[in-house]
């Protein structure tokens, strides 16, 4: 579990420990069935001891992380904004730019839409590059393949983003009606 | 239950969606049904009359002509020839061998017969007026037809003489100078209806003639006087002649008793005339008409399947593509079938029953049962056996234009059929290697033609039937011209007058039709070229370059074809006009007819393909990608 | 050639609409657009975001509701039929999804077509639909019908054709929507090779491969522009990572 996603959940207000996995849970659907628990918990004293989060036990409850109340600190919110901003691609799992987004509009931190946007701008590119580099290769070569195989994901990686941002856009949708 | 409603459904949704090519298939049924409707009337109308006539007048079982008078052998040239007059008593002894012969039961005349000159308004023509009583004889009594019989300073006008001269009741003439007054107009069965006279001897009568050349002197008029006014008008120049009526106890053998008795070439013996030769006779101008009515009836016939061909070809394509559609969704052959069926049996039911009304409709104005006889039969009898077989004919064309598609569709995959690639266009190399150095719009119009070779053939087929019917109405015009018909000192000649009516009625019948081919063969030609002109457009080619480019798709087919028609036309007359001789009709008439017909293909083809090159490209275009 | 500078398309305020009142349907709504001399241009969207409407539009095959366009200095909205009909000729080249080539004619025939349009002699357009021909590796092809040509050597065909005239401009409306993977990367190559000739090209699709040949790509939806994006310009990351081989490399 990337520690930005956790910290990110944070960002919109302080909450228990298990407020907290509970959101996840809720956002990763089906495939949140998965998720290790205790796995959220290891990363929230993670957090807390490179300083970018801070707990606080609660009056009258006992003093396990999932009763904590976490908030962030100003080196969190400085680390869940780079984040926000990054446009790395992820190896092959989606969960954690789905989870962003979700994070995002949650929080109110960006505009979901402008972050699908600049990943498919910078996924384009890389599709130009590595097509580029593909079309180069002579016919039948094993360099080629893999390159084919590059571009092919990409191109799935940006269908996948082009239905992010039809789901992202309520009020393109409300627009539509009117006319 | 279900599936008839289903049916009924599919019909009509199609119909309403694509009216245009169901009208034009209506009109071309109903072309052909009115055309047949009228050619089964009319071959009903022929001896009817003639026998109406005989039975309202009593006529004759032999008509015989007695003369007055034999010419003096005269060298030619020499002026007219003399008349010497044959005594009485020769004449009595003429007629009492003709009256007291074996089988005659009865007789009335003989009546005497002046030879004069009738002058009416400037016209002038010669008349055999017999003189008779005004109390009606038993045998042979001229039916009138307006006004009276005989009376002093009275003449009754034969009917059809009447029609040529354009005299009516009250009119006044002159016989020899002396005035008369039109009393009467009437019908007989003695004789055969203007100009067709033929009691002269040595003189011939259209119907026993072998070549059919009219000679002049057989314009002789006919009409009665009273006995006294006959006797009167007989001169020394003109010695009366007399007609004898006789009826025989057989009269099936009355052809046997003229030639027995009777002799065309002397002047001694009688003339004697059989009725069956007079019905023959009068039969000649209905059949005259016939004459010109059965070929055009052909040609019209000709050209109503050719344009049903050509729409059926033109849907052809819309039509496989909806078996193939009814197969995908699971229905049986047999059902696509009835679909299929069904619509077309409607359209033609419908064309069949205004066809049936149309024929019944005209048949009065062309039927005219050859004026001079009795009767007209009102409505010609649209008989029960009429109607069956007209309903028939257009039964068989939708069935036929059923089966096509049907067994096509049956024949084709079901996914060639939904992808219609069941009827791509032909390829033709040289044609394509041609037009590439055609300017632009024969370049296209070439390259329609090679696509559907058929139906340029089809259409060169229907120029040619309409062009032989044209030339074959030039030829019938200079006909008359050259024989000088209608030339016998400014009277009408029926018989012309009612064959050019008849040619007029008939022309307008087949340039209607070939209009209605011309315009379905544009359509079809249209629909086809559809994405091809489309994709032109897209390429570059302007409007007009495709309009004129669909254009010379339907010309350059009809150029062999009218040429064609020429050699069709002269032969279709010569076979019509039985051996009026080979009559070539003056080089600028065909020129400009010709060009006509051409002119007229171009222009009817251009105004669809007008319409269609100003659409917009993309919907079609895009249509193609769905 | 265009002279440096000018751009080759121009077009403000285009706008197309259909039906009127309750049920009026924008097509094209308010677009600008301005393409370069030498420049790819890629216009995606969803289907039915008007989007082959434009292109339609730009190439003259169908007439604007409201605004203006230039090609090559030449005003295109308010000229007339004929005059359009030459200047697609001369100075457009179409390439369609549905290849639109004629069943009856081989692919020699099928590329000098509108050369003949054009009123070109049949020997010169012959000559040019071969070297075209050949400059699309169907030399061998050309007297071949297009029910004998895979899709990809159709729609090859159908590129050498719009290239006969030596147009500015080519518009192409998604080349590549009816062929598969390995026919997508013949018309690839090809597309790339025009862009490296300076070829002028406008191209609508919806498939990314194809819009990642374009120096530009424009988002399109419900008719209007909404996203514009540089494809020229390095990139973040190498192509080591792409292909996972971070845990190697480091």
């Amino acid at each position: 579990m990337q520690q930005e996603v956790v910290l990110a959940m944070l960002a919109k207000e302080p909450s228990h420990g298990y407020q907290l996995r509970a959101r996840l849970r809720q956002a990763l659907g089906p495939l949140g069935e998965a998720m290790n628990d205790g796995q959220v918990y290891v990363t929230l004293t993670r957090l807390e001891k490179a300083g970018l989060a801070t707990s606080e036990q609660s009056a009258g409850l006992p003093d396990r992380p999932d009763r904590k109340v976490y908030a962030l600190t100003a080196a969190g919110q400085q680390r869940v904004a780079a984040w926000l901003a990054e446009v790395s691609w992820p190896r092959p799992d989606l969960a954690e730019f789905h989870l962003k987004l979700i994070a995002a509009a949650a929080a109110g931190l960006a505009d979901p839409l402008s972050i699908v946007d600049a990943q498919r701008r910078e996924l384009l590119r890389r599709l130009r590059d590595a097509q580029r580099a593909a079309l180069a290769e002579p016919d039948g070569s094993a360099a080629g393949l893999l390159l084919e195989g590059i571009v092919l994901r990409l191109q799935a990686d940006l269908h996948w983003l082009e239905a992010c941002e039809r789901n992202w856009t309520p009020r393109l949708t409300s627009r539509k009606e009117h006319r | 239950m279900g599936k008839i409603r289903l049916i009924g459904r599919l019909v009509r949704r199609d119909l309403r969606r694509h009216p245009g090519p169901a009208v034009l298939l209506v009109l071309a049924i109903t072309a052909a049904t009115a055309t047949l409707t009228l050619g089964l009337v009319l071959r009903g109308v022929t001896d009817q009359p003639y026998q109406q006539t005989r039975a309202a007048t009593n006529g004759p079982d032999v008509a015989a002509m007695i003369f007055g008078f034999s010419p003096l052998s005269t060298a030619p040239g020499n002026g007219p020839p003399k008349q010497v007059p044959i005594n009485h008593a020769q004449i009595e002894a003429e007629v009492r061998t003709l009256t007291h012969a074996p089988g005659v039961t009865g007789h009335s005349g003989p009546y005497p017969v002046a030879s004069v000159a009738l002058r009416y308004r400037g016209l002038v023509a010669p008349v055999e007026a017999e003189g008779r009583a005004q109390a009606p004889a038993s045998i042979e009594q001229p039916k009138v037809i307006t006004g009276t019989w005989v009376r002093p300073g009275g003449v009754v006008l034969e009917r059809t003489f009447a029609e040529a001269l354009g005299a009516s009741v009250g009119d006044r003439v002159t016989l020899d100078g002396r005035p008369y007054q039109v009393v009467g107009i009437a019908v007989t069965a003695a004789g055969l209806p203007y100009p067709n006279m033929c009691y002269y001897p040595g003189g011939n009568c259209v119907y026993d003639l072998q070549d059919n050349a009219i000679p002049s002197d057989a314009s002789n008029g006919f009409a009665w006087v009273t006995e006294a006014g006959a006797r009167s008008l007989g001169s020394a120049k003109a010695p009366l002649s007399y007609f004898l009526n006789l009826k025989l106890r057989n009269p099936a053998t009355a052809p046997a008793f003229a030639n027995r008795y009777g002799n065309k070439a002397s002047f001694t013996v009688p003339t004697l005339i059989p009725w069956q030769a007079i019905q023959t006779g009068s039969g000649l101008l209905v059949q005259d008409e016939q004459s010109v009515l059965s070929p055009g009836a052909w040609l019209a016939g000709l050209l109503a399947i050719a344009s049903v061909a050509v729409l059926a070809g033109g849907r052809m394509a819309e039509r496989i593509r909806r078996v193939g559609l009814l197969k995908a969704v699971g229905a049986t052959p047999g059902t696509v079938a009835l679909v299929l069926l069904a619509e077309n049996l409607t359209l033609a039911l419908i064309a069949a029953a205004a066809g049936l009304a149309i024929g019944w409709g005209t048949a009065p104005l062309v039927a005219s049962p050859g004026a001079a006889l009795v009767g007209t039969p009102g409505a010609p009898a649209v008989t029960l056996q009429i109607v069956a077989e007209v309903v028939a004919v257009a039964l068989v064309v939708a069935l036929v234009s059923t089966l096509v598609p049907a067994i096509r569709g049956a024949r084709t995959s079901t996914v060639s059929a939904l992808a219609d690639t069941a009827r791509p266009p032909r390829r033709r190399p040289r044609m394509i290697a041609l037009s590439a150095r055609l300017p632009v719009p024969l370049l296209l119009g070439l390259r329609l033609v090679a696509r559907r070779p058929r139906r340029a053939l089809l259409s060169t087929a229907s120029v040619a039937v309409t062009a032989a019917g044209i030339v074959a109405v030039l030829a019938f015009h200079t006909s008359v011209h050259l024989n000088g018909f209608g030339e016998s000192g400014g009277l009408g000649n029926p018989v012309v007058d009612r064959d050019e009516q008849m040619l007029t009625v008939l022309t307008v019948v087949l340039v209607a039709l070939a209009v209605l081919n011309a315009v379905c063969a544009a359509w079809a030609t249209v629909l086809d070229a559809r994405h091809a002109s489309a994709l032109a457009r897209a390429l570059g080619a302007t409007p007009p370059q495709v309009t004129e480019g669909i254009a010379a798709a339907q010309v350059l087919p009809a150029v062999p074809g009218a040429l064609l028609g020429i050699p069709l036309g002269i032969g279709l007359f010569d076979v019509a006009a039985q051996g009026a001789g080979v009559v070539v009709p003056p080089a600028w008439w065909l020129a400009a007819a010709e060009i006509g017909i051409l002119a007229a293909v171009a222009v009817l083809a251009a105004v669809p393909a007008r319409v269609g090159a100003r659409r917009p490209v993309s919907p079609i275009l895009q249509a193609e990608t769905a | 050639m265009n002279e440096t500078g000018a751009p080759v398309l121009r077009a403000r305020g285009l706008r197309k609409q259909y039906g009127k009142g309750e049920g009026l349907v924008r097509a094209v709504d308010d677009v600008d657009l301005e393409v370069a001399s030498g420049e790819t241009v890629a216009v995606t969207g969803p289907s039915g975001c008007g989007k082959s409407t434009l292109l339609h539009l730009l190439g003259g095959l169908d007439r604007p509701t409201a605004g203006e366009l230039w090609l090559t200095g030449q005003r295109l909205d308010r000229l007339g039929e004929r005059a359009l009909a030459r200047l697609r000729r001369d100075k457009v080249g179409f390439v369609f999804q549905a290849f639109h080539l004629m069943d009856e004619l081989t692919a020699a025939e099928n590329v000098e077509l509108p050369a003949l349009l054009a009123g070109r002699s049949a020997r010169w357009s012959r000559q040019r639909a071969r070297a075209l021909l050949e400059q699309v590796g169907l030399a061998d092809r050309a007297g071949f019908l297009p029910s004998a040509l895979s899709g990809g050597q159709r729609q090859r065909v159908a590129i050498a054709r719009a290239l006969v005239s030596d147009p500015q401009l080519v518009l192409a409306d998604e080349p590549t929507g009816n062929l598969d993977s390995q026919a997508t990367i013949e018309v690839l190559r090809l597309l790339e090779s025009l862009h490296a000739a300076g070829q002028t090209v406008v191209i609508v699709t919806h498939d990314s491969r194809i819009a990642a040949t374009a120096d530009r790509m424009i988002s399109m939806r419900d008719g209007s522009f909404v996203d514009e994006t540089r494809l020229t310009g390095g990139s973040t990351g190498s192509l080591g990572t792409l292909a996972g081989l971070n845990g190697l490399t480091e």
